[in-house]
């Protein structure tokens, strides 16, 4: 009795003693949210895809704290580009050592000393020139990386601009062929496209207004006193751009519907971008609430990421959302607040080096974001996918099932893999809880045929058995019968 | 009076299932129906309706198997069952319907007899298609529901010995009439919920007081 109380004691101690022990937290202990939708677009959360791995400031470059900076840009050669926009001036962060390299704040312009004014967007071409969105003088320079100025683009000169039109650039890209695509200030137009000579050429992926069918009907009711006091139908304002290898610009707008925040532009300047099963590259989709929280995303930049991937920055949630080729959300994660990992006003978006970086303006400061287990997993698996290697993507898809048990992405990509290996029963049990509707069907069309191969023969054997039996008793039936009638009738004669 | 789950009155279920028409007439005019044999009808319906939810194949089926309630669902299909009932009859009742309640309560009950069969055919065929299959699977739904419609309205036009144009006129005035019973009952409801916080608040400054 005495050892048997002792023991529980002791077993008691230890049970207390390990509580108090830390456990390997599940959660990643990030600052803000990190989540999916499901097939039926029920919010799932996710392990953290990304983690906060510091910040970038104008301290800690040691060049003076910036002052309402709104763009930054990797270079080809890895270099960082920011526009300073308060400070009047282009910061360049060395891609190996993370320090200042050069700051750009004037230029040498026709024997004279020129300077920026409110530089809003900055671009580095591959062709490694220097694009800088000159907002205050009405212009885009063009300079060699050592800042020696190239040429100046101004004064867009066509029928199809307004009168008195005043070209105020805000965002900036450049193309393979150094054509510039330029995001001006109440152009709503579109995206102007100016050629290597600095010709205007024209308009490019305009956003037509839709109205519903109750607008129309109003406008059509509405006098014309009315309709002049009524507010305009205006397409929306591209916010951000990116351009990815083929040349395809990727385009972002404050979408009110928060169906549609990015367009992949082709060099038509027509919208090809692939959405997923439920029609949205707009961010979230529950936007519900009240107050300033809710309502659509709105999506301000975009950054097209190698192999189909690009990411959306929301400045209504602070969230950034991940895509893949196929319109796919990979994996939401970001939010507003105060916290480090958390942002203000952010207002771009970059990758470099791997990171993803977020520029706010407000608190005017870059956060790194470095990858995860999960989330480099999925960003490989994506890629690897995109390559055509699907094979190759099903130990990682694996690894990240074991991470998020959930992940439907994960599930489909080891179904499919299955069904290009001839199982198709496992296919069919993985492409299930992926919700993958049409290679479920490939998998079960060939799993049934399979069946009805091996079994058909016996199948029809069986029936025949059956038909001849039942035929066979029903003969006799009749016959015993018949002679039933013949014996009474007999007995009757 | 025989038994209302008797065989005779499955038989005849049968055979208004074939001949809407005539069977309607002498359930009218023989009481070969049964009320209870109706009712059981709308509750099998509810439950393979909920079947049908919660197991048609992920390829064909948009429901969450996880949101679906099938007791909710339950309470809900009797709740307009009896709404369907009770304002046909007060429609019916002004407009020359020879239809008892009775009689309208089984037309109804019954005309959601094919939609049993529809709903678990297409539930077990669910599992044998693909994608490109799925409209054999809403045909098959499409059929039952076409089918109900179709013995639904013959019953209540044959019950009530109405043409068809006045059956349609008086299904229109039905569902008015439903609209004003929600109405009338959620008025009623609110009322009732006032009163009793009236006493409710009385009796707690009593207690207070005391």
């Amino acid at each position: 009795m005495k050892f048997m109380k002792k023991l529980s004691s002791l077993l008691l101690a230890a049970l207390l003693l390990a509580s108090c022990l830390p456990v390997a937290a599940l959660a990643d202990d990030v600052p803000y949210d990190t989540y999916n939708y499901d097939y039926w677009e029920n919010v799932v959360r996710i392990p953290a895809p990304y983690v906060p791995d510091g910040s970038i400031s104008g301290v800690s470059l040691g060049c003076g704290a910036f002052a309402s900076p709104q763009d930054i840009c990797v270079a080809p050669d890895g270099d960082l580009y920011i526009a300073d926009t308060g400070h009047n001036r282009i910061v360049v962060v060395d891609g190996t050592s993370h320090e200042a390299k050069k700051i750009i704040d004037s230029f040498e312009n026709e024997g004279e000393t020129d300077t920026f004014n409110a530089p809003t967007g900055v671009c580095v071409s591959e062709n490694e020139q220097l694009y800088i969105a000159d907002r205050e003088n009405q212009r885009i320079v063009v300079m060699e990386l050592d800042g020696t100025l190239d040429r100046i683009v101004r004064d867009p000169q066509s029928d199809v601009l307004p009168a008195g039109f005043v070209f105020k650039p805000l965002k900036i890209s450049v193309d393979y062929a150094d054509r510039i695509y330029c995001i001006a200030q109440n152009m709503f137009q579109g995206i102007l496209v100016f050629e290597t000579d600095g010709q205007f050429s024209g308009f490019f992926g305009t956003i037509n207004v839709q109205l519903s069918l109750w607008e129309k009907f109003w406008k059509k009711v509405a006098t014309k006193e009315e309709r002049q006091n009524q507010t305009l139908y205006i397409a929306t304002e591209f916010t951000g751009m990116d351009i990815d290898e083929s040349g395809f610009v990727y385009a972002t707008n404050i979408d009110e519907t928060g169906k549609q925040g990015v367009r992949r532009l082709n060099p038509r300047g027509e919208d090809v971008i692939k959405k997923g099963r439920n029609e949205d590259v707009g961010g979230d989709l529950w936007t519900g609430g009240s107050g300033a929280y809710a309502g659509p995303s709105q999506i301000t930049d975009v950054v097209y990421r190698g192999e189909g991937i690009y990411s959306l920055l929301d400045r209504k949630r602070g969230r950034i959302f991940t895509y893949d080729h196929e319109g796919n959300l990979l994996y939401i994660f970001g939010g507003l607040g105060t916290q480090e990992g958390t942002f203000t006003t952010p207002v771009a978006i970059e990758q470099w080096n791997g990171e993803l970086l977020v520029l706010d303006a407000t608190r005017a400061q870059i956060t790194r974001f470095a990858p995860t287990e999960y989330g480099g997993l999925i960003n490989q698996a994506v890629a690897l996918r995109y390559d055509g290697d699907e094979a190759l993507a099903v130990p990682l898809w694996e690894r990240v099932l074991e991470l998020d048990e959930n992940n439907e992405l994960a599930c489909s990509g080891i179904g499919k893999a299955y069904l290009s290996a001839g199982d198709n029963q496992s296919a069919m049990k993985y492409l299930k809880l992926g919700m993958n509707r049409d290679y479920y069907s490939v998998a079960f069309k060939r799993y049934r045929s399979e069946i009805l191969r091996a079994h058909l023969g016996q199948a029809l054997t069986a029936l025949g058995v059956v038909l001849v039996v039942v035929l066979a008793v029903t003969w006799l039936r009749k016959r015993r019968k018949a002679k039933k009638a013949s014996e009474e009738g007999g007995l009757v004669g | 009076m025989k038994a209302a789950f008797g065989k005779d009155k499955w038989q005849y279920l049968l055979y208004t299932m074939g001949h809407p028409v005539d069977g309607f007439y002498w359930i009218r005019h023989q009481d070969r129906g049964s009320v209870p044999l109706a009712v059981l009808l709308v509750i099998c319906f509810s439950l393979c309706f909920s079947v049908n939810r919660i197991s048609a194949n992920f390829i064909v089926n948009d429901v969450e198997p996880a949101t679906v309630d099938s007791l909710q669902e339950l309470s809900g299909v009797l709740l307009l069952y009896a709404l369907l009932c009770v304002g046909n009859w007060s429609i019916t009742c002004l407009m020359n319907g020879s239809g008892r309640m009775k009689d309208i309560a089984i037309a109804i009950g019954y005309g959601c007899a094919p939609m049993i069969p529809a709903l678990l055919l297409a539930t077990v065929f669910s599992q044998f298609i693909t994608v490109d299959e799925g409209a054999f699977y809403y045909l098959i739904i499409g059929l039952g529901v076409a089918y109900a419609a179709v013995v639904m309205l013959l019953g209540i036009r044959q019950v009530h010995d109405y043409t068809m144009g006045k059956t349609l006129i008086t299904l229109l005035l039905t569902f008015v009439a439903i609209l004003c019973i929600l109405f009338v009952s959620l008025l009623l409801i609110d009322l009732i919920g006032q009163v009793i916080n009236f006493f409710r608040s009385i009796y707690t400054e009593l207690v207070f007081r005391m």
